[in-house]
């Protein structure tokens, strides 16, 4: 019995199966040029992206780099017990993943409250002019950045002081960057101060989408100003900022390597260092690639577990999901 | 942020295909050079230091391209020497010609280098005949590397101090009647009088004492207490009859951290010593206002050279070489020992090793060493009726100018090649600044007012004669070997001093025998004996491999 009713739906799935491969032949014969377009990339991605996977085989050896594979010694998960009973590295990780929320938290934040804000205002010039100096200081690059940063903090006429102090809200200049606590604030206002125009011109975007009948409608029947943006404007950007925020929960273990590199100092390391600074540290610089492999595939799991999830509760809350 | 960094990863597309291509052909031009030695070859170099590129039609380079069909294609250091050198033998592409690390050696990147030396390159051979077999990699007894500084031809002569020292501002010793401060607590008063009168200078307020802790130069803040015991400069240990021993968490080293913590809470010690980057650290040297560090001298040069340009000599430095008591005799000055694990290699990608050791060679010659050090005859040195070189006083003036330098010297690139040093066979110094006469020439009148107070005729005599190296001097040039257990305790080591030694010094006076306590205990669990041994083990490897020679 049981044999019958499993030959008859394998029969029927394989005729459908050939015919659906006789269509998808079909379709892929029909859209040639495109397949012939996509190759490049499908090449890419798999040069840059899938064939350097092989390197993580790294991560399971001794890796010395003047020998060839066959003579690599094997240690198998050496490395990955080494990073989870290392103090140092639970400290890193405790680091990243903070800087990496307090970024990502400030960064929507601040990206949508702006976007939302610009895109009150009425007067064509003066909006582009905002937006324009809002943006820029994406193009510099951090070490710029965190030079302007370290000037500004400076205790020894650092404009953040100078302001302050004529503010009369604090006495004598704070040495803000040698005091570990306010080296995550640092972090994320930097952060923000960077990219807040660049994140924000595609919440523009959104909402120049949202048809202008709801508005008029919203008005209609009474909605001032604020109610606007709360029930219209916010509502219009939801799926975009669903499909945003799951994006960069894949990144949730990158909170950037630059900033603290080079804000960083001996004083708050304890509070600066991330896992690339670590894996800087003691996997490149003395020479242990097995070590930074390591904890690059730790990095690799836990981003792609974490998109899933977001994806997952994406698709349990209704929304537009991004796989 | 994040949004932002995904659209970066895949917009690029046709920006990665083209610069792989690019790749391919800029690797390609190396086909251009040909053996027979009449084509231009091009020669990729890494550089370790940070200089600036010299300018495109530089006057040295070309005559070097012109008269040794040789052109340099070079590339400085920005930013972390080990990430950098991580980054290249992970990806396997190396230049040809590539600054010294033992890293390099056990990645295979570089080729041995004795058979083309013997065969092809008699200067080089006969210019490290007396070092020869220090050049030899312990492990294989290979030689990997060209050393850069450290071999001696002719006749030594020292009048520039490039070395370790405390150093003061020349002004501060004016003002108090030329003395010689001894011991750091002489030093320490010198300080905490001029600064207490002049607390400003030129409108900022004076800074009394400064450090620098930031990427690989900790040297500032971590080698000092070696120095005040008496000790050469082994690096990260004091070595008492060949033995080697870690000293950063020791009572030698309490006390003069005590002292900088008694700077701190005056008010006098830089409060941003510890965070300040090496930029910020010449910035603030060269506005004059720092009036004394504990350094090498050539890692604040570039801040001198610019506090020349503005004639603000009174605000250079002299260097005294101080210990805690009298007791202890100073050991700063050093007898030149062979910089190994420094200078150039050849990699394994180099297309045409044999006329790259040849262009080597030919720059060893008398001839090249004279245009690379001094310059042209009759541009940037005269030679007098007695056939001793000297500059005139516009070609002295020149010779200061940074930026006169990227247009007309080869410093970058001289920096990193074999030298001679001490006495070329006609009887000049190897370079204007250790030509006695010239030097002496060459001085500010602020200088030679100084100078003439202490009765001294060059900046080394403020210093005791070296005894003779050891054969195993120095330790701190010695391989901690990738990956080791010695590497990893060093770099951990490094890390808790850079960690708890700021919080030690800038804690409260009370304070600081508790955080103190904490950075010893930090040490414990450190494996500091991996690294001691590995030293002490290379110690007696020298000492038996060595000696003979």
């Amino acid at each position: 019995m049981a044999g019958i009713q499993q030959i008859v739906p394998s029969k029927k799935s394989a005729a459908g199966a050939a015919s659906r491969r006789a269509s998808l032949l079909h379709r892929m014969r029909g859209q040639k040029q495109l397949m012939w377009m996509s190759m490049p990339i499908v090449a890419y991605v798999i040069l840059f992206s899938y064939y350097p996977i092989w390197g993580w085989t790294m991560a399971f050896q001794n890796y010395r780099p003047a020998k060839s594979f066959s003579e690599q010694e094997w240690v198998g998960f050496k490395h990955f017990a080494f990073l989870f009973s290392d103090a140092t590295f639970l400290n890193v990780l405790r680091n990243t993943i903070a800087m990496s929320l307090i970024n990502m938290v400030l960064g929507f934040v601040t990206a949508i409250v702006f976007a939302i804000l610009l895109n009150e205002i009425k007067h064509k010039l003066y909006k582009r002019t905002i937006q324009t100096i809002s943006y820029l200081p994406h193009f510099l690059s951090w070490i710029i950045v965190t030079g302007i940063v370290a000037n500004s903090l400076s205790v020894d006429g650092g404009i953040v002081n100078v302001l302050l102090m004529k503010l009369g809200w604090i006495d004598g200049p704070v040495m803000w960057l040698s005091e570990p606590s306010y080296f995550w604030g640092i972090v994320g206002a930097s952060h923000v101060w960077k990219e807040v125009g660049w994140n924000a011109i595609i919440y523009l975007a959104a909402i120049t989408s949202i048809d202008p009948a709801q508005y008029e409608a919203a008005e209609i029947d009474g909605a001032n100003r604020y109610q606007k943006m709360l029930y219209v404007t916010l509502p219009g950007i939801k799926s975009i900022v669903v499909i945003l925020l799951i994006m960069n929960m894949g990144w949730i273990l990158e909170a950037g390597f630059e900033v603290q590199y080079l804000l960083g100092n001996g004083v708050v390391v304890d509070w600066a260092q991330t896992i690339d600074i670590f894996v800087l540290k003691y996997g490149l610089q003395v020479g242990n690639y097995s070590l930074a492999t390591a904890a690059g595939i730790f990095k690799t799991v836990v981003s792609i577990s974490l998109i899933f999830a977001a994806n997952t509760i994406a698709k349990r809350l209704g929304e537009d999901r991004l796989i | 942020m994040g949004g932002a960094r995904n659209k970066g990863g895949r917009m690029p597309l046709v920006l990665a295909l083209s610069l792989g291509l690019t790749g391919c052909s800029d690797s390609g031009s190396d086909n251009m050079a040909s053996t027979d030695g009449t084509k231009a070859l091009s020669i990729s170099a890494f550089i370790n230091t940070p200089n600036q590129a010299p300018t495109a039609d530089n006057r040295i380079y070309k005559k070097i391209e012109q008269e040794l069909g040789v052109k340099l294609n070079m590339e400085f250091i920005v930013g972390d020497l080990q990430q950098k050198l991580g980054v290249m033998i992970a990806g396997g592409d190396y230049p040809d010609l590539i600054t010294a690390d033992p890293k390099l050696v056990s990645a295979g990147a570089v080729i041995p280098l004795e058979e083309l030396i013997d065969q092809h390159a008699p200067n080089l051979k006969k210019h490290f005949a007396k070092v020869w077999n220090k050049m030899k990699d312990s492990k294989d007894g290979h030689i990997y590397w060209l050393p850069n500084y450290g071999v001696i031809s002719g006749e030594y002569l020292t009048t520039y101090y490039s070395g370790p020292a405390f150093w003061i501002q020349k002004d501060i010793l004016k003002e108090a009647g030329y003395p010689t401060p001894k011991t750091l607590d002489d030093y320490l008063k010198l300080i905490r009088d001029y600064a207490k009168k002049h607390p400003a200078i030129d409108g900022q307020p004076t800074i009394g004492f400064t450090t620098l802790a930031y990427d690989w130069r900790t040297f500032p803040l971590l080698n000092a207490p070696e120095h005040l015991t008496g000790h050469p400069n082994d690096g990260g240990v004091v070595v008492d009859n060949a033995v080697a021993s870690v000293f950063a968490d020791k009572d030698m080293a309490k006390r003069y951290y005590k002292e900088l913590n008694g700077l701190y809470n005056d008010g006098l010690l830089d409060k941003e010593a510890f965070v300040q980057n090496y930029d910020q650290y010449l910035a603030k040297l060269s506005s004059g206002r720092v009036l004394g560090m504990f350094d090498q001298h050539w890692n604040f040069q570039p801040a001198e050279d610019t506090l020349v340009s503005q004639n603000k000599i009174g605000r250079t430095y002299v260097g005294f070489p101080l210990v805690y008591d009298t007791s202890i005799k100073d050991y700063y000055l050093e007898r030149p020992a062979p910089n190994l694990n420094n200078g150039f290699g050849i990699s394994k990608d180099a297309k045409d090793p044999v006329r790259i050791i040849k262009f080597l060679d030919a720059l060893m010659d008398e001839k090249y060493q004279k245009l690379l050090s001094w310059g042209e005859e009759g541009v940037d040195y005269m030679v007098g009726k007695d056939g001793k070189f000297y500059r005139t006083p516009e070609q002295r003036k020149q010779q200061e100018d940074p930026a006169w330098k990227l247009a007309n010297r080869a410093d970058g690139f001289f920096g990193a090649v074999p030298k001679m040093e001490g006495t070329f066979s006609d009887g000049n110094a190897t370079s204007a600044g250790s030509q006695p006469e010239e030097f002496y020439q060459s001085l500010k009148p602020e200088d030679k007012e100084l100078l003439d107070a202490y009765g001294h005729k060059t900046w080394t005599d403020f210093f005791s004669p070296p005894p003779e190296n050891p054969v195993y001097y120095p330790a701190w040039q010695i391989d901690l070997i990738d990956g080791s257990d010695a590497a990893v305790a060093n770099k951990q080591m490094t890390d808790a001093s850079l960690k708890y030694l700021p919080k030690a010094i800038m804690s409260k006076t009370d304070q600081f025998d508790s955080v103190w306590n904490e950075y010893v205990n930090a040490y414990k669990k450190i494996n500091v004996k991996a690294y001691e041994d590995r030293i002490n083990e290379q110690i007696q490897w020298r000492i038996k491999n060595w000696s003979s020679k």
